[in-house]
């Protein structure tokens, strides 16, 4: 399958509907794929079941059929932070010529206390929500497991913040565009689950994007596109400081596009917490494991790094 | 969970580890809804097979430290564990923290669970039939014959209690075991006094060692129907009418103290809000309390549960004195919702609740719950005998309900307030409510009004 038009909003603070804000990003990838909608033969949608945003809406499906006006199979393949990855290899593997794919997320609508009691609900209820494990606190307990193994340290943390805010800055999409943040601000921030402090931590934003993907050959070909999912609670892993699932998705992905690590130039990685981002360095195979930390120290994986560039 | 294993069929062993280690450490400083207190530690143990869980603490601790969980040192001790997944092993844990569980082989036993009402067991309003499985597995675990064990309950006043105990699956568990149960409403009783109360309290309740379930719950009368509340239901139906009729609250302290029972509380899904029954909601609590002493444990419950306890609940040991084993209160914390002490289902009507008994009090919430569609003049409806002069004043929209108040409104001279009476039918009894709702200024029942209620109620009556 091949990419043929992307669209999105800008991420942040807006309040409009999840209806206008899916119309906008899908607006912007019929646009960008000189296609009407009429070409549209499926449609696969990423949003997680949202009780606190106010809107009350659990059938994106058919939200999303309101919308647009299309009676076509739909699917909403739940997968909360890796849900745009989940809907982009579900549609990857429907047989459709032409396919929609549309993520949205109302986050920033209530309380801090209310959203990260929402966002903890893709938590195991028991063990980890029972205890406190909010997804920072989780993220923490990994980041300080990691840390101890390989001897990076919480400025290896810093310089992830720093280095991510600095793409923020230049993207009119982003809720920090425009915004410096220096690195003194980043490593004298609040702690919020030690290690990790607030800008180690992603913000809450609202906001849509939408691919429309082909048969139809264009520039960009998805050559490789796969899914592992593992176990609910990172506690369980048996090494806490790597991902089974990333590595085993990342080998089958590296395999059906013929290349391997050493290949790729650019990477856009999940980087709900600074550590992610580090261990997501090893588990992709960008480096070995422990090394991480000299990545983001030489700059490796700066927008200017010589090598490769990570969003 | 199906007791094979997935993939080799065989048997599912329990692997538990009894040395924990501390392997990580966490310090967070966001609250959330179920953990408002900031800031609290999260320490990730592992044990000898390498196992690991996180636990929430206010405590602090090292990485390599090793984590012990303290006995109680007192017999008044109240234990505190959560649910992993397994009932049996928390309730397990939940006693063998205590010194004061001690029962012998041959020990006769009754188990009194709270059985209110006919509902099922997601309400919540009824103790939890997995959480009564699993103590009889316990206690026949420890030897204790089946033939000694009898399940005993009644229902509240106006409920039949074995309809209750089917609804809640109580009867189902029973039958499992092979085990009695014994509805107490239907005697005998045995005449007591303690510290100067008359009792008649059920007799096997006396002659054998008793084990009380209460299910944890917010009550809008009394504050909490927890450990202390449900031993009432021990005593017979009359005792428990003049228990309401003199003050409940002063009545219950006396039969907790006098009763020597060992307390292991189902907080497995408690109940929150308008309880004790089903205009309550279920409260996730996921806990199981245990503990000899009523007062005590009812005491830590609030404290946990974020509600002001109760001045007959408070007038027991102060906190600080009560030893709490398992988990930290303060790490448990987390506010369910208080019930409001004048509120009913209807936005118009408040109560002003002189403690009535079950069957006034049902009476109300049925009668107001019906009539929540119809907006009509803000009035209160009296419930109970335990009313004063003063509750009513500046108060010119009232009703009584029930033959407490009633009885209570004449004793203090105040005829002019219109009346339902507990014996009417129940069509009729709406049908009043109704005309008085949505009548203005004094609400007033005419003889045009009865002859109508009687009509409707008739008329109901072929409809049906």
């Amino acid at each position: 399958m091949y990419i043929k038009g992307v669209g999105m909003t800008k991420f942040g603070a807006q309040q409009a509907p999840s209806q206008e804000l899916i119309y906008e990003a899908v607006n912007e990838a019929v646009y960008d794929a000189e296609c009407s909608l009429d070409d549209i033969d499926a449609i696969v949608i990423s949003s997680i079941d949202s009780e606190k945003n106010g809107e009350r809406q659990r059938l994106f499906p058919n939200v999303v059929a309101s919308i647009l006006r299309k009676k076509v199979p739909m699917l909403n393949p739940t997968a909360v932070c890796g849900g745009g990855g989940a809907a982009i290899w579900t549609a990857n593997r429907l047989d459709y010529g032409t396919i929609l794919v549309v993520g949205v997320e109302k986050l920033l609508t209530t309380t801090t206390m209310q959203t990260t009691d929402e966002i903890m609900m893709a938590a195991e209820r028991i063990y980890e929500q029972a205890e406190g494990m909010n997804f920072p606190a989780e993220n923490a307990l990994v980041a300080q497991q990691y840390l101890l193994k390989y001897g990076a340290t919480s400025d290896d943390l810093a310089l992830v913040a720093y280095k991510n805010h600095q793409n923020a800055y230049n993207n009119p999409k982003a809720r920090f565009y425009k915004k410096e943040v220096t690195l003194k601000q980043i490593k004298s921030s609040p702690v919020v689950a030690s290690p990790l402090r607030l800008f180690d931590c992603s913000l809450s934003v609202n906001g849509a994007a939408a691919a429309i993907i082909t048969k139809e050959k264009t520039d960009i070909e998805i050559a490789g596109s796969a899914l592992c999912t593992d176990r609910l609670s990172a506690f369980e892993s048996e090494d806490m400081t790597s991902w089974e699932a990333s590595r085993k998705a990342a080998e089958d992905a590296y395999k059906q596009a013929g290349i391997g690590p050493k290949d790729i130039s650019i990477a856009e990685l999940h980087d709900a917490f600074t550590s992610v981002e580090l261990i997501s360095y090893e588990d992709l195979g960008f480096c070995n494991k422990g090394e991480a930390k000299n990545m983001i120290r030489k700059g490796i994986t700066n927008i200017d790094g010589k090598q490769m560039y990570l969003l | 969970m199906g007791s094979k294993c997935i993939y080799c069929k065989g048997s599912i062993i329990k692997q538990k580890g009894s040395r924990l280690k501390v392997i990580g450490i966490t310090k967070v400083t966001i609250p959330s809804p179920m953990h408002p207190i900031i800031p609290y530690n999260i320490i990730l143990l592992e044990d000898e097979f390498g196992n690991r869980l996180p636990k929430k603490t206010m405590r602090e601790f090292k990485i390599g430290d090793n984590y012990i969980e303290q006995k109680a040192k007192t017999d008044e001790a109240v234990s505190v564990v959560k649910i992993k997944y397994d009932i049996y092993e928390a309730i397990k844990e939940s006693v063998e923290l205590l010194n004061s569980f001690k029962f012998d082989k041959d020990d006769k036993i009754l188990i009194k669970p709270s059985i209110i009402a006919a509902a099922y067991p997601y309400q919540t309003v009824n103790t939890n039939p997995d959480f009564l499985n699993a103590l009889l597995i316990l206690l026949l675990e420890y030897g204790i014959k089946k033939e000694n064990i009898i399940v005993a309950e009644q229902a509240l006043i106006g409920s039949n209690s074995i309809d209750s105990a089917s609804k809640a699956g109580i009867i189902d568990v029973c039958k499992r075991h092979g085990i009695e149960f014994a509805d107490i409403s239907k005697g005998p009783f045995e005449a007591v006094e303690f510290d100067g109360y008359p009792f008649k309290i059920f007799k096997e309740a006396l002659k054998r060692k008793l084990v009380n379930v209460p299910v944890m719950k917010t009550n809008f009368q009394i504050g909490i129907s927890g450990a202390m509340e449900n031993l009432s239901r021990l005593a017979d139906e009359q005792t428990q009418r003049k228990m309401y009729y003199d003050g409940i609250t002063k009545a219950i302290p006396k039969l907790a103290r006098a009763i020597n029972a060992f307390t292991i509380a189902d907080a497995s899904n408690g109940m929150q809000g308008q309880g004790p029954l089903s205009l309550g909601e279920p409260a996730f609590l996921n806990l199981v309390l245990s503990g000899k002493n009523a007062a005590a444990l009812d005491k830590v419950f609030c404290n946990i549960a974020m509600l002001q306890a109760p001045f007959y609940v408070n007038a027991s040991l102060p906190l600080k004195e009560i030893e709490v084993v398992g988990n930290e209160i303060d790490s448990l914390k987390y506010p369910i919702k208080a019930p409001v002490a004048d509120e009913t289902p209807h936005p118009d009507i408040k109560v002003i609740d002189g403690k009535a008994c079950p069957a006034c009090l049902n009476l109300m919430y049925g009668l107001t719950s019906r009539l929540v569609g119809l907006r009509g003049e803000q009035m209160s409806i009296v419930i109970g005998s335990m009313i004063t002069e003063d509750v009513l004043k500046g108060k010119d929209r009232v009703i009584a309900l029930g033959d407490c108040s009633i009885r209570k409104l004449q004793e203090l001279k105040l005829d002019n307030i219109e009346k339902i009476n507990e014996d009417m039918d129940h069509v009729e009894q709406l049908v009043l409510l109704k005309k008085l709702l949505t009548t203005k200024g004094v609400p007033k029942i005419s003889s045009i009004d009865k002859v109508k209620s009687k009509m409707q109620m008739l008329l109901s009556k072929v409809v049906r």
